[in-house]
């Protein structure tokens, strides 16, 4: 009794400190890595950003066109 | 990130924009300083807006002839008043023959390419728990977002790697950059001295580590547990999965309305194959000084 009393205990303690230390699985770490990913049928991926005002400027003289400038603190693509 | 979710979701905005325009996306806080080609340009575009103050923010959306000639500006995001910014500016452009701009000069501060030999991963955070409940659309894209980010490795980072070490520099810049909860916004980064302890080991193609740190002040920790995979081809890194997870706790200046107390936050990082846009963009970490994030 005294045995099943400590193993019961010792598995408690097992559990607990798992839990509370926020452990991560192998299967864990598979499902959060493919949820992790970008969101490829996102609409403004579909967009053919260019990352260079002047590379924007060259392409919008070819084609006579306005140059749209998307311009944050942090770049927009990315960083956030 | 509000952006991406919103305006840039609007399939009118995004179809006049892939139509109409020539699209550029920029980190603002370079072109504002940059003291060559690019930032002139930039310059004189943002000169004739409201924001011209070039020691301070410049954000917003332009549209400009490629000339330089300012056709309009805002700030706002509410998609019904971008459209119309759009339908308004683009009634004051008149086509015409104009020069290709060359770029004569590259201010090698703020222009900054990933190491040569080296890699670019990227890194895209999310928190998975703790948020209140809300009917407010602005925010639950907040609660929702999957933050981006890119971290660079050195060529001699890789060999490390290759030979089945973990360099400590990498660790460092991965505790200090990329394991924070930048999914509201601009993150601030963990000093060195905010590292209580962070190790990460390859055993057999498999990654391991854990990484613990602290504001001196305590409102602000993270403690995450890594679990990864790696694998080489010709001594080079051809699969880099890995993910951090652990309890965050507190906010930034620029990242507010975090969930109360602590909560789990997740951090995954994977090898680009440099078909996204987004993978040439260099890292919010080395944003000013690459020397000091490569070191």
């Amino acid at each position: 009794m005294k045995r099943i009393v400590l193993l019961l205990a010792a598995l408690t303690v097992t559990s607990w400190t798992s839990l509370s230390a926020a452990g991560l699985s192998d299967a864990e770490f598979r499902k959060l890595h493919a949820e992790l990913q970008p969101d490829n049928s996102a609409l403004w991926r579909t967009v053919p950003w260019k990352i260079s005002v002047l590379d924007g400027q060259q392409k919008a003289a070819e084609e006579k066109k306005p140059l749209f400038i998307w311009a944050m603190d942090g770049h927009p693509l990315g960083c956030t | 990130m509000i952006d991406r979710e919103s305006t840039f979701a609007d399939p009118e905005i995004v179809s006049f924009i892939k139509t109409k325009t020539v699209p550029v996306a920029i980190d603002q806080w370079n072109q504002r300083r940059q003291k060559d080609s690019e930032g002139d340009f930039y310059r004189k575009i943002a000169g004739q807006g409201p924001r011209n103050d070039f020691d301070g923010t410049t954000q917003g959306l332009y549209l400009a002839a490629p000339d330089g000639t300012l056709l309009g500006y805002t700030n706002n995001r509410n998609p019904d008043r971008v459209m119309q910014f759009f339908k308004e500016s683009m009634a004051k452009f008149r086509p015409a023959n104009t020069k290709s701009l060359a770029v004569e000069t590259e201010d090698r501060k703020y222009v900054i390419r990933p190491p040569e030999g080296g890699l670019v991963i990227r890194v895209q955070a999310k928190v998975l728990d703790g948020y209140e409940q809300t009917d407010d659309k602005f925010i639950q894209i907040f609660q929702a977002a999957v933050s981006r980010d890119n971290l660079w490795i050195t060529a001699a980072e890789q060999q490390q790697l290759a030979a089945g070490k973990f360099p400590e520099r990498l660790t460092v810049r991965i505790a200090r950059h990329c394991l924070v909860d930048n999914t509201r916004g601009e993150a601030p980064a963990w000093k060195e001295a905010d590292i209580v302890s962070a190790k990460i080991k390859i055993t057999g193609g498999k990654i391991t580590g854990h990484c613990e740190m602290k504001l001196a002040d305590g409102s602000r920790s993270y403690s995450a547990d890594v679990l990864g995979e790696i694998e080489f081809k010709d001594s080079h890194v051809s699969t880099l999965n890995m993910v951090a997870k652990g309890m965050y706790f507190g906010s930034g200046p620029y990242t507010p309305n975090a969930p109360k107390g602590k909560f789990p936050l997740a951090v995954s990082f994977t090898l680009a194959d440099g078909k996204d846009i987004a993978d040439a963009v260099p890292p919010e970490g080395a944003r000013g000084w690459v020397a000091d994030y490569l070191r």
